[in-house]
């Protein structure tokens, strides 16, 4: 579906993105993460067509989308700009895009959008009357305009309310329900963590991680383990005995709680060692550990 | 469809200029109060020659005032366009960066050209006030506005348009100055750019024509070398 082989872009000399390569499959929910200036943007309009690759191939359907002008149709974007004209009516403009897609019942298909988002009442306005969040949602809705089988949103939840996000994040799930395929480029790890099934960390122009979300919680984030103890000498006795352990990094005490980072996955040892050193627990559980803690370990790997 | 294409973009250019009401009425009120400023002139020449003074004036000015047009809306069909980055998402759909570049100047060129057409009705109407004989354009006075006019606006967009793609802001900014200066300048010399003695033959408007077509075929070349990245990497 998207296919990044190898992929470098170089300006004036200065490489922004190196030796990419990625793939994202059918119906699949890709989320590309990174910091500011990583790289992603470029990455994105590399493989809309928008930028020539230095060296390296950005395919979409198996062709590349700047050459093929009818391969877009098959393309719904969202960038950072909504697209949208403030002159014009919200109606007005998905009839504009919508003409340029040759959408068929353009005005059911209009109807039905406006609908989704919320902007029925508001259709004959024009959009420089809008507020950023509706402007936004209709940025969405004219990238469906012409039920696309893959959607490039960049930061599509960016200036929209919690109501509106948890719909946009809806929407996308609907959309990967009908095998459509999503490259999401976002700085909401809450948002990715929920809806993408597979992701790529770039920094500094080049992939540091890329796979399932699941995976990567799995291979780059260290284990972390809450313990809950009986009483204060019992945790005096535990957070002592933690921190002799050599397979454990880290240990903070909080009252009767102590938080214990692994080096690696080994939380039936830990227990054994606490109670086998007679040590009361009351209770022990495994933390789970967020795609934040993965992206800053990534990240921070790489700085360092 | 390359040509029902063309026409969706310029059906848009079209809505969109005429629903900015301040551009619109810039464009009027220039359109008004040149011809109104200029019309008079017939009163001060003989009778003998104000026939041709009024057809001089009719060539030159309504050229002028087509350019001018031209010149005020690509700034907001091609200028705008690229500055609040809509451009990037009008390169992703499945149109082809000439058929864009033509959608737009074809968008323009009718604005402008219903505009310039305004302009010479009115001019006519006021000359015809101030002169006790009957004033009309001759037969190759309306030629040159019915095909030589549109021709030099659409040229005149064309070059604009591509200009604004091709260039950064800072650029396109230093140029738009410079070439409103240039045409409120040559519009305000109408009074005085022509001799008297000069009468607008079939010549002069068959060479005009062939300029323009030229200069236009010559400009729609020059998109060969526009690209999308060129467009993109001179946003900001």
């Amino acid at each position: 579906m998207i296919e990044v082989r190898d992929l470098t872009k170089k300006f004036n000399g200065k490489t922004v993105v190196n030796g990419l390569n990625f793939q994202v499959q059918e119906g699949e929910i890709f989320g590309y993460l990174g910091p500011n200036g990583a790289g992603k943007t470029t990455t994105m309009r590399i493989i809309l067509g928008l930028l020539r690759p230095t060296s390296g191939k950005a395919l979409v359907f198996g062709d590349d989308l700047g050459s093929n002008d009818e391969l877009r149709r098959k393309v719904g974007i969202l960038l950072d700009n909504d697209g949208l004209y403030d002159g014009l009516s919200a109606c007005e403009n998905l009839d504009y895009y919508a003409q340029l897609c040759n959408v068929p019942d353009r005005e059911e298909k209009i109807r039905d959008l406006l609908d989704f988002a919320g902007l029925t009442k508001r259709k004959d306005d024009k959009v420089g009357t809008f507020s950023k969040g509706m402007k936004r949602k209709l940025g969405l809705a004219r990238a469906m305009i012409h039920d696309p089988d893959v959607l490039f949103l960049d930061e599509p939840s960016s200036g929209l309310d919690p109501e509106a996000q948890r719909m946009v994040r809806d929407l996308i799930l609907h959309m990967a329900k009908e095998k459509r395929t999503i490259f999401l480029n976002s700085h909401d790890l809450d948002e990715v963590q929920k809806i993408c099934s597979k992701i790529a960390i770039l920094n500094r122009g080049t992939i540091q991680a890329y796979d399932r979300v699941e995976n990567l919680r799995n291979k780059f984030s260290n284990p972390v383990f809450e313990i809950t103890l009986t009483d204060a000498a019992n945790a005096k006795h535990a957070f002592d005995l933690l921190q002799s352990l050599d397979y454990v990094s880290d240990c903070k005490p909080d009252g009767l709680g102590i938080t214990a980072t692994l080096k690696e996955e080994n939380y039936s040892n830990i227990l054994n060692e606490l109670v086998g050193n007679g040590i009361k627990v009351e209770e022990a559980k495994k933390l789970a550990k967020s795609l934040e803690d993965v992206y800053l370990d990534v990240v921070k790997e790489d700085s360092s | 469809m390359t040509l029902s294409k063309i026409f969706i973009v310029a059906k848009k250019e079209m809505m969109g200029i005429i629903k900015t009401k301040s551009q619109m009425l810039v464009g009027l009120l220039f359109a008004m109060w040149f011809s109104v400023m200029t019309a008079p002139v017939v009163k001060t020449v003989d009778e003998a020659a104000v026939f041709d003074t009024f057809n001089n004036l009719m060539f030159y000015f309504v050229l002028m005032l087509g350019i001018f047009m031209a010149y005020l809306f690509s700034g907001k069909v091609f200028f705008n366009e690229k500055r609040e980055g809509n451009i990037e998402t009008l390169l992703c759909t499945p149109l082809s960066l000439r058929q864009i570049w033509s959608g737009k100047v074809v968008g323009v060129t009718i604005v402008a050209y219903l505009i310039a057409l305004l302009a010479a009705v009115l001019m006519t109407i006021i000359a015809n006030i101030f002169s006790t004989s009957m004033l009309l354009p001759s037969p190759a006075i309306l030629l040159h506005i019915v095909l030589v006019v549109p021709a030099f606006i659409a040229t005149a967009v064309g070059l604009l348009g591509f200009g604004h793609l091709l260039l950064g802001m800072r650029e396109n900014q230093i140029i738009n100055i410079s070439i409103f200066i240039v045409i409120f300048f040559a519009l305000s010399l109408t009074k005085n750019v022509i001799g008297a003695g000069f009468v607008v033959s079939w010549i002069e408007v068959g060479v005009l024509l062939m300029v323009a077509v030229l200069l236009l075929a010559l400009i729609s070349y020059l998109t060969r070398y526009l690209s999308k990245e060129r467009i993109v990497t001179t946003i900001t």
